[in-house]
């Protein structure tokens, strides 16, 4: 058996994947880290009080794993829908009758889309209330602003698209109030719909803002947010020097 | 170069660097330009043309009755018969007609109209919107793409019969 | 790196070699990444992050999972764009705007105020830059108290402003007597400003340092942005009235618009 997994780790193939060892030494700990697109945005070494559960709560953690299980189950309900006012609606019908695990699909998708508002909200007051917003975080405070508002930007415009009555009339109030804008609100709110009220330009405006648009700036400025994170030198902490003058 | 730097205005250097710099913003604008013009909507205008809402004779006087395919109300008194577009101003719900309470009663905000369409209570900003009406051969016809706003009801508004 | 010492490079010759080579060009006050600290209690984050992303993966998929299989997405029927439902509701996470928009003009409501707060949450990181108290929260045992202060405040004044205004709502009983603009949206920015900046105004009396008044005024905004969604979401029943979740006419469930 051992002789097989040293066959396998010390083949070429192998190692043109993997460019460390075991990571059972600090050499390795660190290749880990530096080597692995997945990993690389970690710190290869962390303070341990950041790692501390009632001091961050993993919420931004949290935030990255729902957006991810938001993506997966949004790819496949894409699958089976389309979005025109004629048949959007018993798409969905259809998804939630016929379809298997179709229902179940759709409700992860459902209820994640809140959770990450939630989460995302809660990460927020996380990150002010522990003033880790203080020098040098402030750009990427600023960074999780726009994640925040582009979150919310994803939850309403997937609200629209099971064409039901919540929906409609959730857009419409939801849209109206742009027009209340005194400088450019008119213009935004027909750029969202694409004419006078919700209709079939605004789901196709709204499927595409959706699936495409919003979720691939959240991608990029997440990555820029973690990149950011790493370095600004990891989890804002109390300074050890201000612990001990406590 | 030899020559003295502060004699010259600009040297070739930065004007070629201004150059570029000018002519790529001048891209770059142009394209955002085309860019909100291709995502502006391409229909404006109201949802349709003239719609035939009945004969005037079924409509009795003090009555105000929906007209589904329009989306408006022939709400008709004594001076006259008015069109009001069911949309409310203030955030876009139709606005249902309440026969018990005698007016307009919006379920979104709890906004209230007269049977002209004037406010009477609630958030809204305005008075209902209207559509144009014309009376031909004791028919109502109803201009749908030309909705009119106001900001309080005008006897105006209404047309005689 | 090793060099071949034997050929000498032809720019280090001897009368090179006795100029200096280096100068101090310029002193910069600006702290150092590890100036100043003490020894920083470090670990390695592989495999001790990897696991603790692995459970939390499993946790939040084992939670949706259990919610997905408890309860349905809703779904009503097909769009009527004749038929407003009653009522209508924006998503919950916008309904503290719908709440706003019952108490003013929609443009000081809903565009001006949002906006402001907004803007407020980006500026507070160049408003507050002092880097004492970072990672603790609260920052310390004052900003413990002014936090819980200004939360107690913040969760009696706000049902309280939004019950009054709607059982003595201004701008009916004065409708006609006074200027719509006055009553839409003077008397309301006025009596909002109030409500938020009142906690600031005791605070300053304590001679407070940026953070302690980022960490009131953010308190005020955040929990009431939190009040307002809930009484919207949970207390807005048929026609937008006030009612208790639980004892909604008809049958109506808040829950039914998530």
């Amino acid at each position: 058996m051992s002789k097989l997994i040293n066959f396998i780790t010390r083949s070429r193939v192998w190692r043109s994947f993997f460019r460390h060892g075991w990571p059972d030494n600090p050499l390795d700990r660190s290749l880990v880290m530096t080597t692995n697109i997945f990993f690389h945005l970690h710190p290869v070494k962390v303070r341990r009080k950041s790692l501390r559960a009632t001091y961050s709560f993993g919420l931004g953690i949290i935030s990255v794993i729902v957006f991810t299980v938001l993506s997966i189950t949004g790819l496949l309900l894409m699958f089976y829908y389309a979005p025109t006012i004629e048949r959007a609606y018993s798409y969905i019908l259809t998804l939630q009758t016929r379809v298997p695990f179709g229902q179940l699909l759709r409700n992860l998708h459902r209820w994640g889309a809140h959770l990450m508002v939630i989460v995302v909200v809660l990460h927020m007051a996380r990150v002010f209330y522990t003033g880790a917003y203080k020098p040098p975080r402030e750009f990427n405070w600023v960074v999780g602003v726009l994640l925040l508002i582009l979150t919310l930007g994803a939850s309403f415009t997937g609200y629209l698209l099971p064409w039901d009555q919540l929906a409609y009339w959730a857009i419409t109030v939801g849209t109206s109030v742009a027009g209340y804008e005194p400088i450019m609100g008119s213009a935004i709110k027909a750029a969202l719909l694409g004419g006078p009220e919700v209709g079939q330009e605004a789901l196709t405006r709204f499927y595409a803002l959706h699936v495409m648009l919003i979720p691939g700036v959240i991608a990029l400025l997440t990555s820029l947010h973690l990149w950011r994170v790493r370095k600004d030198g990891g989890l804002a902490v109390q300074d050890p020097a201000e612990e001990d003058k406590e | 170069m030899s020559t003295n730097e502060s004699t010259k205005p600009l040297s070739r250097r930065s004007f070629l660097g201004l150059a570029w710099a000018g002519s790529l913003s001048l891209i770059f604008a142009q394209a955002v330009i085309a860019t909100l013009k291709f995502i502006k909507p391409i229909s404006t205008g109201g949802f349709g043309g003239l719609v035939y809402a009945g004969k005037l004779a079924t409509f009795s006087i003090n009555s105000v009755n929906r007209i589904l395919a329009g989306r408006f109300y022939i709400s008709r008194t004594e001076e006259g018969v008015i069109a009001l577009w069911q949309k409310c101003p203030h955030l876009g719900c139709a606005v249902p007609w309440n026969e018990q309470e005698g007016i307009f009663h919006c379920p979104c905000h709890g906004s209230t109209f007269d049977r002209v369409g004037e406010l009477l209570g609630g958030p809204a900003p305005r008075a209902m919107s209207y559509f144009p009406v014309e009376v031909v051969d004791d028919e109502i016809w109803v201009d749908t793409g030309h909705p009119v706003d106001r900001s309080h009801h005008d006897p105006s508004h209404l047309t005689k019969i | 790196m090793k060099r071949t010492t034997d050929k000498k490079p032809e720019s280090f010759s001897p009368e090179d070699r006795q100029m200096k080579t280096y100068s101090l060009v310029e002193l910069v006050k600006a702290p150092t990444p590890m100036a100043d600290h003490g020894p920083d209690d470090t670990i390695f984050a592989f495999p001790i992050v990897a696991i603790m992303e692995l459970l939390l993966t499993l946790g939040v998929i084992l939670a949706l999972l259990l919610m997905s299989l408890a309860v349905n997405a809703p779904l009503e029927e097909i769009a009527n764009p004749i038929i407003t439902t009653d009522p209508a509701k924006a998503p919950w996470y916008f309904m503290g705007l719908q709440e706003m928009l019952e108490h003013g003009h929609p443009t000081l409501m809903a565009i001006l105020m949002p906006t402001l707060m907004v803007l407020f949450v980006i500026a507070i990181p160049y408003l507050d830059h002092t880097p004492a108290g970072k990672g603790i929260w609260f920052t310390s045992k004052r900003g413990k108290r002014i936090v819980l202060f200004t939360a107690i405040y913040v969760c009696l004044a706000m049902p309280a402003y939004i019950l009054l205004d709607t059982s003595f709502p201004i701008r009916e009983i004065l409708r006609g007597q006074l200027p719509d603009f006055v009553l839409n949206v003077v008397f309301p920015a006025i009596i909002m400003s109030v409500i938020v900046l009142l906690p600031l105004l005791v605070l300053l009396r304590y001679q407070p340092n940026a953070r302690e008044v980022m960490l009131a005024l953010f308190t005020v905004l955040f929990l009431s942005a939190i009040v307002f969604t809930l009484t919207g979401f949970l207390f807005r029943g048929p026609g937008f009235e006030l009612y208790w979740p639980w004892n909604m006419p008809g049958d109506y469930s808040p829950w039914d618009n998530l």
